[in-house]
């Protein structure tokens, strides 16, 4: 379970994020929808350590990301929205390179670099430098890298960019994979198709406040969908 | 040209934006170190200056020769300095994709490149040249058109190096076949090694055995040719200086040659950019892995293994070792040419003198190679540390794996320089026990310096990592180093001086020369440890931060 505890996020005295409570239980998969500067990339942030929460708590199963950054870092995997690797490495030692940081041992890392390199058929360019990675490849690889100590949450900040259909088919696989698993799944995204295809519930943020909270059934029964709750909390809302 | 000045809007306007209150406070400290560098740099070069024109007969020509070798030793720091920023200006700068794919001139982007690598390889030179120009003046009571004409006349100066070295930046990477910038700079190293070799043979004194024959010597350095501009413009600059009629012929020169590297840069250059630019992208297919490719680093070690890894494939690291070492080389060739033997009768206390100032220049390299391999080292991971921070890696082991890559080779060059030097002047002993063991103590304690000032002013966004350690917190933390050198080599002179004075006269060291000895010793061991200690742990907290 992921618990946000009435979290808040103040940069020189601005709310970016503020009392913002939400729950996200095992083998969910949580949508969170906003527009363009609500506060969405700093949820996330503050879910991943990279910020610390002005105010509340934020607990990834069990262990709290500011008091116990180790425990919880070691069972988030994490997908940014911009990705900066190390361009000199190849895909596959970069993917060592995250195994040994996680802490697995040879054996487990190479069985497990294998399984993913297939999974999101990077096998091909494993062995060139990521600099010479398109944009979509490069995707490919975070998703591979994001997974590879087997991670309890994965936590995704605009999961399709720049992937063409295939590789898009394959994550959608692999997230409801994971899912049934028992993964948590909590992601960001602009694509309310996706966000509708993939999620059991989304929630709904404007200026740092969550403004909806909906499970597929209570989506269903709102006319237009997804589509239609995004335009009546965020556009037709005074 | 009108969109050569649109295309620099944007760094003026950022420049402008990024001048607030906040980042002066910030960078406070930066600007007074500065300042206080510059107060000492000025007084140091007035007292040589007084010396040396105090001497019979050659002081003034010595006083001019001075002058002449500063600016012919600016000729080739210059030169380099404009071809290493140019390849990463032209060529690796992260904003070449968005500047081609607008409506723009070649002609245009190569203007604003050009404007970029001269401010960018020259901001050092003339931040730090005015005490030089300022010391001359006060000490030759020069008029206010001195000075006028020492600033007007160092622009073409600059113009001079930076027309010559955009201009073999871009035939090196036109030259070199390869996709890799890497034989370019390659290239370079070797050019630079060969061009050393013979100018520091071409300059070697002919008689090092007497006082009389290492004069001669000094005076006969082959620097003076009129094919140079460090020759035209101390032509200029030196009868206004006196107060004389001006030199119209150099400052012709000078005007002339300027205009003329400039423009044969920019013909030359636009020709040849756009089809480099296609030459040296990444090649992809058939990347050679290397040794240790079935190599797997424990949790501990993976920090250090992927650094290594990446410095030996960035071109943008290493290219600055070429400086370094050339550095190094005439370090090492200048102690060999020391006359010691000569210049032993002027003190009973020479070769003690000599390992001492041998520590501190030392310490200059120290400080000079520990800003790129350990102030840089936390900036290197660039933009992608957000890996590391959302890793489960503890901090405290990142910022140490940063130590131990920088410290074991800088400390392995420097005990290697010291004892190279050491042998050159035949120290043995005692004097090299604690030359060697100092050295040993510094390289540590300015490795912790460099790592905890480099984490506590993280620069993760940048072009090259060269403008890292070029950076104003680069700068300070050089002068900082150099600092905590300069006192443990004061500290250490004490006992010595006392020890050796009490041998000199057949004695053993009496009580009180023994207290003060300890207690010099116990400052050195505080002033390294809270050099190393203090910024590593106040890193480490930064780092901590959001």
């Amino acid at each position: 379970m992921i618990t946000l505890d009435n979290i808040g996020k103040s940069f020189g005295g601005k709310w970016a994020v503020r009392r913002l409570s939400i729950t996200i239980n095992d083998g969910e998969v949580f949508g969170l929808l906003g527009p363009n500067a609500a506060g969405k990339t700093t949820i996330i942030k503050m879910m991943t350590g990279l910020l610390r929460p002005t105010e509340g708590k934020i607990l990834i199963r069990g262990y709290d990301i500011v008091k116990e950054p180790m425990k919880a870092k070691s069972i988030i995997g994490y997908v940014p929205d911009k990705a900066f690797f190390y361009e000199k490495l190849t895909g596959r030692e970069f993917l060592l390179f995250i195994a040994s940081i996680h802490g697995l041992g040879k054996m487990e890392a190479l069985s497990r670099i294998e399984e993913l390199i297939n999974t999101f058929g990077i096998k091909d360019i494993e062995n060139e430098l990521i600099e010479s990675y398109s944009q979509g490849m490069r995707q490919r690889l975070l998703f591979a890298s994001s997974l590879i100590h087997n991670p309890e949450v994965l936590i995704i900040d605009e999961p399709f960019v720049g992937i063409d259909p295939s590789g898009m088919r394959r994550l959608k696989g692999v997230i409801k994979d994971l899912s049934s698993e028992g993964t948590i799944i909590f992601l960001a995204t602009h694509s309310l198709h996706i966000a509708e295809e993939l999620c059991n519930r989304v929630g709904v943020i404007d200026k740092g406040s969550l403004i909806a909270l909906k499970n597929r059934d209570e989506i269903r029964g709102i006319e237009g969908g997804l589509e239609g709750l995004f335009d009546e909390v965020v556009y037709l809302t005074p | 040209m009108k969109s050569s000045i649109l295309l620099l809007r944007p760094r003026l306007l950022s420049f402008k934006n990024s001048i607030n209150k906040g980042v002066i406070l910030r960078r406070l400290p930066f600007i007074i170190i500065g300042i206080i560098f510059w107060v000492l740099f000025y007084i140091g070069t007035y007292k040589v200056l007084s010396y040396v024109r105090g001497i019979d007969f050659f002081g003034e020509l010595i006083s001019k020769k001075l002058l002449s070798m500063t600016f012919f030793s600016l000729t080739g720091f210059l030169i380099l300095s404009n071809i290493i920023t140019a390849i990463s200006s032209f060529y690796l700068s992260r904003d070449i994709p968005f500047l081609l794919s607008i409506p723009l001139e070649i002609g245009d982007i190569f203007n604003v490149k050009s404007v970029e690598t001269i401010m960018n390889s020259s901001w050092m030179v003339i931040s730090f040249i005015p005490p030089v120009f300022i010391a001359y003046g006060v000490s030759y009571e020069a008029p206010l058109s001195y000075y006028i004409f020492a600033a007007a006349t160092f622009i073409p100066f600059i113009f001079i190096t930076a027309g010559i070295g955009i201009l073999i930046a871009h035939l090196l990477t036109r030259m070199f076949p390869a996709k890799r910038l890497r034989d370019v700079l390659l290239a370079i190293g070797l050019l630079l090694f060969l061009g050393l070799y013979f100018f520091l043979r071409s300059i070697t004194p002919l008689d090092t055995g007497t006082p009389e024959g290492f004069i001669n010597s000094i005076m006969t350095f082959r620097i003076d040719s009129p094919i140079l501009p460090g020759y035209w413009i101390t032509e200029v600059i030196f009868p206004v200086l006196k107060n004389k009629a001006l030199d119209y012929l150099h400052i012709a020169l000078l005007l002339s040659n300027s205009a003329f590297f400039l423009m044969i840069s920019a013909l030359i250059g636009v020709r040849l950019y756009r089809g480099n630019l296609e030459r040296i992208q990444p090649a992809g297919k058939g990347f050679n892995k290397g040794l240790l490719q079935d190599f797997y680093p424990n949790y501990k070690s993976a920090i250090l293994w992927k650094d290594t890894k990446i410095f030996f494939r960035d071109t943008g690291q290493w290219s600055q070792l070429f400086i370094i070492g050339a550095l190094m080389m005439v370090y090492v060739y200048n102690f060999k040419t020391i006359p010691v033997k000569a210049i032993s009768g002027l003190s009973p206390y020479i070769k003690e003198l000599m390992v001492l100032i041998n520590m501190v220049m030392t310490g200059l390299v120290l400080s000079a190679v520990s800003a790129r391999f350990l102030y840089s080292s936390v900036s290197l991971e660039g933009e992608a540390f957000w890996i590391i921070r959302t890793s489960p890696v503890v901090l405290k082991r990142f910022l140490w794996s940063k130590f131990l890559y920088g410290s074991i080779p800088v400390s392995i060059v420097i005990v290697v320089l010291v004892l190279i030097t050491n042998i050159v002047m035949n120290v043995t002993g005692l004097l090299m026990f604690i030359s060697v063991g100092t050295a040993l103590m510094l390289c540590i304690s300015i490795s912790g310096l460099g790592t905890g000032l480099g984490a506590m002013y993280p620069k993760f966004k940048y072009d090259n990592i060269a403008s890292v350690s070029m950076s104003p917190g680069g700068m300070a933390f050089m002068l900082i180093a150099f600092t905590v050198v300069l006192l443990t080599v004061l500290l250490e002179a004490w006992p010595v001086y006392l020890y050796h004075r009490a041998t000199l006269i057949g004695r053993n060291m009496n009580m009180l020369e023994k207290v003060q000895s300890v207690l010099c010793a116990g400052l050195i061991v505080i002033i390294n440890i809270l050099a190393f200690y203090l910024p590593m742990r106040i890193g480490i907290k930064r780092l901590e931060k959001d």
